[in-house]
């Protein structure tokens, strides 16, 4: 019997393609810069990005995958969830590599490295978001943060290496939590995959005590990817360290992906203890969305505040969370991406107001940033408004869909709390506007004028508003992909 | 349930005991006459230098011990495939021959980049991309290749 599995193992690769893609891409693009180091960094960016859209291809084949709920001895799951969680982190990587490419070249520090690296962090995402196995989350969550240990400590400064060590070192401590976690899961339910941990978990009640430990430290494991407080500490220092896109780039990407795999493990594996870790959640969210907004206040530089405010994004999407079924999960899913939408557009402005390398992310250089370019003003306006959940943001509409989800759930104080939050987080972000359009520039410091990163900052405003306006065009799709199957 | 640990104690205290014991009947029994050659500590045959204080490892030992432990593992991996190569057949094979193409991947690109050339390396880098005028910030610039 095992013996004919061995020689006929049942192997269908379809549901990963993505993943081999994106893969089969960084190791080209790898070799092609380590044989050639005189190659264009615009071809690299070229056949970076192809790998991207052929990624992006292979997941909407999956959105009619006809086959088996899970594949490949049941550790990847074929559902819509995936496919749409893949198709933003695929769309928050191209615009991490169109960002990349045009600071490192300004900076002076390009490097091929930075294509690969961000396509293999790319990977860890994606698969993450389709991992049913808890063993496969941990994989995927490694080549996710080593990628972006990397990426952190890309440049030379002293900053960026400093984050990059801090980076590390924490989230070797959480990846340890996490594993403990696994471990744990295992012991109560002999069985690291989602589907038989709730099996187990609905009939028996002999370990609990055991499946409750595992969800705290698989709780904290997450806690510390989505940089939720009290799991924080490390984002401030990183996202001011890293290069800007980077900080883009990760504060997308690792925000949407590791929630992914959050709603997952939480929504299958530990469904039947819902009742338990409902209150975990509730109050992790309650003080992820206050200290979050209240600390941000405090900040004086901008990389620092925004680090902040996703911080308390992330206590946002947290409280759609406490809401458990098809209503929270479509709430989240479509808080991710507007999130992502807003800070990749947020970040991108920094990169263009720093103009070369990093500098100038003060608070005070934003001064009368209206006089210097008033679409870069403008641009950060819209990208604060969505932030702060004015409409006719997308912002607004994902905070409205939260706080829905949430009430229908009976969270009632918790969408209080919300509330306070958001009208807290909106004096900052405010306060910047009042900066750049209320303010005489302190200096004669020009920004980047370079037309093309405009026109990639252009296309998360575009789609801000259009999302803001016209939410329907993507709910819909959204709420299909809001059923886990398992 | 611990029952079934009982023989790794049996084995950990056996170990213990095994090591003191053999230890102090030594020490009991054998003539001590030490030498200079027979206090210095083995290494591999080679004759121990001692290095200055504050001396400074090439950063390449670095490279090398990493992609020493990326062939340990590719050797962990080939011992069970060898142990079970004839059940696995052709589809071992061919998953082995992946597996080793992947992990071939990173040698020719340490290879390739640098990695491996002992000799000071020409600084290919640098010269491809001269740090442009940089803001004050960041010119506190740490080598670190």
């Amino acid at each position: 019997m095992l013996a004919q599995f061995l020689i006929h193992p049942p192997i269908q690769l379809g549901p990963i393609g993505p993943e081999l893609v994106l893969t089969g891409t960084a190791i080209v693009v790898l070799l092609g810069a380590a044989f050639n180091p005189r190659i264009g960094h615009s071809t690299l960016l070229l056949v970076s990005l192809l790998g991207l859209a052929g990624a992006a291809l292979v997941s909407i084949g999956l959105w009619d995958w006809g086959g088996e709920l899970t594949v490949l001895a049941g550790m990847v799951a074929t559902d819509r969830f995936a496919v749409v969680a893949r198709l933003i982190l695929l769309g928050i990587a191209a615009m991490g590599l169109v960002y990349g490419y045009h600071y490192f070249r300004r900076s002076g520090e390009a490097r091929a490295e930075f294509y690969p690296l961000v396509l293999f962090a790319t990977a860890g995402m994606t698969l993450i978001a389709a991992a049913a196995d808890l063993i496969l989350v941990f994989l995927a969550l490694e080549i996710l943060s080593l990628s972006l240990y990397v990426l952190t400590g890309i440049s030379a400064r002293l900053s960026s290496v400093e984050g990059s060590m801090k980076y590390f070192l924490l989230g070797a401590f959480s990846s340890a939590f996490f594993l403990y976690g696994v471990a744990m899961a295992y012991g109560a339910t002999g069985s690291t995959r989602l589907s038989a941990i709730a099996h187990a978990l609905a009939g028996q009640t002999g370990s609990l005590g055991l499946a409750l430990a595992a969800v705290a430290f698989l709780g904290i494991g997450f806690g510390f990817k989505v940089a939720a407080v009290p799991f924080h500490m490390w984002t401030p220092d990183v996202y001011q360290g890293a290069p800007t896109p980077v900080t883009a780039f990760m504060a997308a990407g690792t925000k949407v992906a590791a929630f992914a795999a959050l709603i997952r493990v939480l929504e299958t594996s530990f469904q039947p203890l819902t009742l338990d870790w409902t209150p975990l959640v509730w109050t992790i969210a309650a003080v992820t969305v206050v200290a979050g907004s209240l600390i941000a206040i405090a900040q004086t530089d901008i990389k620092r505040m925004l680090a902040y405010s996703s911080i308390a994004h992330a206590g946002f999407v947290l409280i759609a969370l406490t809401a458990a079924g098809q209503d929270g999960i479509s709430a989240a899913l479509f808080y991710l991406l507007a999130y992502a939408l807003m800070v990749l557009g947020a970040f991108g402005v920094v990169m263009l107001v720093s103009a070369r390398g990093e500098g100038r992310t003060s608070l005070a250089s934003y001064a009368g940033l209206y006089r210097r370019s008033r679409l870069l003003a403008g641009l950060l306006t819209l990208f604060l408004l969505s932030l702060a959940g004015i409409p006719p943001t997308a912002g607004f509409i994902a905070k409205v869909n939260v706080f829905r989800a949430a009430v229908a759930a009976g969270h009632w104080p918790l969408v209080l709390v919300g509330v306070l939050a958001s009208v807290v987080a909106a004096f900052f972000y405010i306060r910047v506007m009042v900066l750049m359009y209320m303010q005489e520039p302190q200096d004669d410091a020009e920004p980047d004028r370079s037309p093309w990163p405009r026109v990639a900052v252009a296309v998360p405003a575009v789609l801000t508003l259009l999302f803001g306006v016209f939410p329907g065009i993507v709910l819909g799709v959204l709420d299909k992909a809001a059923i886990l199957r398992w | 349930m611990l029952s079934e640990y009982l023989p790794i104690a049996v084995l950990a205290t056996l170990a213990v005991l095994f090591g003191v014991a053999s230890l102090g009947v030594s020490a009991l029994l054998r003539p001590n006459r030490p030498t200079r050659a027979k206090l210095a500590p083995y290494e591999c045959g080679i004759e121990p230098a001692r290095l200055p204080a504050g001396e400074r490892f090439p950063v390449k030992f670095y490279v090398v011990a990493m992609l020493f432990i990326i062939f340990d593992i590719e050797t962990i991996f080939l011992f069970p495939w060898a142990v079970g190569f004839r059940q696995l057949g052709l589809f071992g094979l061919a998953e082995m021959a992946v597996f080793i193409a992947l992990v071939f991947v990173a040698y020719v690109y340490v290879w390739k980049s640098g990695g491996l050339d002992w000799r000071e390396p020409a600084p290919r880098r640098a010269a491809a991309a001269p740090p442009t005028a940089l803001e004050p910030e960041a010119r506190e610039v740490v080598r670190a290749g």
